[in-house]
């Protein structure tokens, strides 16, 4: 049996570390989807869901949105951005507590926890973003005005979704406790999070006041992006970017924190 | 080489407000080829020792300087992943370390003898099988140093010579830190030995000579 004993490819330390979250990614997949494919189906169902439901009350009280836009579309995919930016903050903030194991192979960094979460939640929401896109064009004819600026929107709301979700992650690891503010905390700020009221419609001070949650100002740039001229919309990428900058920089600051003073058991 | 340099680590007790001191200024050097065992009784702050050679904690006070690759600790179930397959556990440890995962997934099969059970979560092993698949694991990938954490403890003879079989193979330049409470397994793995007592590191050149101040203890 000596003559296949395993060796190691020499590899460089950018290949090493796409190794690393190559198999954590794999190990993610297992772990969120691996047990059913039920889980896809579920995924794919919330948004469905909530278009559908939407759609019904606005049948019901025969109120229309502006320039013939369909209202479940306008509904379900309105809502994605935020969708994703919630299952990458709740599926990140307990990527340390939970896999607190994989810290004993000395290559995996906690980042790396946070980091291969996200890109599971990013590519699992995009195929239901392209679902819907594509159901709007078979069906409807309803093609996404700005093509880059829309992929940019969900972009920048998975990165939001990644450093707040970092941040918590690490600061849970000195207080175990916020774990639980987690999801009350989410459910908060749906309302203020410009998923479903189009800043156009609400007062100038409401607008103003949104506008501190760059959020708001992802939602508007989607919508902007599918719809195009046929609806006002209001946000400021750079403001967004400058959040997510901040976001992740204290995320790395407090990780880095966080790795110090954790430990295995005891 | 590994060096340790006055290492110190203590936990804060669940009891608020006391803090337990486990290693207070452990000093010690492993080259390339050394078979050191580690004798300590229950409770004397081996597992400790073993996190922090294999550098998942950090040391509250001193240096350790790693100049070689150094395995997870293995025993004691650390590292694996309970709810996925032995032959899951196989293929993240091949992309984690950079392994060929088809070769690893098989190299491992192979050693730790798990049969169908290979194919089923870890979670319904027995302890035994749990240690096999982590030599298993540990010994598909070309460490410089292997640090095993009683692992050894639980196979039978057969599989204790297959593990000192391995570490042959690999021993041109792979070094081994055998922790345990155990003299008679130091006597059979280990070319020298130190005893961790009072927090501290004791080195002896001559097992046999180890082993016999450990047993005065």
């Amino acid at each position: 049996m000596s003559g296949h004993v395993p060796q190691r490819v020499r590899r460089s330390a950018l290949s090493s570390q796409l190794g690393v979250l190559h198999a954590l990614l794999v190990r993610e997949m297992q772990q969120r989807f691996g047990r059913s494919r039920i889980g896809y189906v579920w995924l794919l169902a919330e948004p469905l869901m909530l278009g559908f439901g939407i759609a019904v009350l606005h049948w019901m009280t025969e109120s229309h949105l502006p320039n013939n836009i369909p209202v479940f579309l306008f509904y379900a995919l309105g809502y994605m951005p935020f969708y994703m930016f919630r299952s990458i903050l709740t599926r990140n903030a307990g990527a340390i507590l939970q896999s607190m194991q994989l810290l004993f192979h000395r290559n995996i960094k906690l980042h790396d926890l946070t980091m291969s979460r996200t890109m599971l939640e990013v590519v699992a929401c995009m195929a239901v973003v392209a679902l819907l896109v594509g159901g709007g064009i078979v069906f409807l004819d309803e093609w996404p005005a700005y093509p880059g600026l829309f992929v940019l929107s969900l972009l920048l709301s998975a990165l939001l979704g990644h450093g707040f979700g970092t941040l918590l992650a690490s600061l849970t690891t000195f207080y175990e406790p916020l774990e639980r503010l987690i999801h009350p905390l989410t459910y908060l700020m749906m309302p203020f999070s410009g998923a479903f009221v189009m800043l156009s419609s609400v007062t100038p001070s409401a607008r103003e006041a949104l506008l501190y949650n760059p959020l708001v100002h992802v939602h508007e740039a989607m919508r902007y992006a599918q719809w195009g001229d046929r609806i006002v919309a209001y946000y400021d990428i750079p403001y967004t970017l400058l959040w997510v900058l901040i976001l992740n920089v204290l995320a790395i600051a407090s990780l880095r924190v966080a790795r110090r003073h954790l430990t295995m058991s005891g | 080489m590994i060096e340790l340099l006055d290492v110190w680590k203590g936990f804060e007790s669940h009891k608020k407000g006391t803090w337990h001191t486990i290693l207070r200024g452990v000093h010690g050097r492993i080259r390339r080829g050394d078979h050191v065992g580690i004798l300590g009784r229950n409770g004397s702050g081996k597992s400790t020792l073993m996190r922090l050679l294999s550098g998942v904690e950090a040391p509250d006070r001193g240096v350790i300087r790693r100049e070689m690759s150094i395995s997870w600790p293995i025993g004691g179930g650390y590292g694996l992943q309970y709810n996925a397959s032995g032959a899951a556990n196989a293929r993240f440890i091949a992309r984690l370390y950079g392994t060929p995962v088809q070769q690893t997934q098989d190299f491992v099969e192979e050693f730790s003898e798990l049969g169908k059970y290979y194919y089923e979560p870890v979670s319904t092993y027995s302890s035994g099988m749990v240690s096999r698949l982590l030599m298993g694991l540990s010994f598909a990938v070309d460490f410089d140093c292997y640090l095993v954490d009683e692992a050894l403890s639980t196979g039978d003879a057969r599989f204790a010579d297959k593990c000192r079989h391995m570490l042959e193979i690999r021993r041109q330049n792979a070094a081994m830190i055998l922790v345990s409470h155990n003299a008679m397994h130091v006597r059979q793995y280990c070319d020298t030995a130190a005893i961790l007592r009072n927090g501290m590191l004791e080195f002896y050149e001559d097992v046999d000579e180890a082993i016999a101040a450990y047993q005065g203890l």
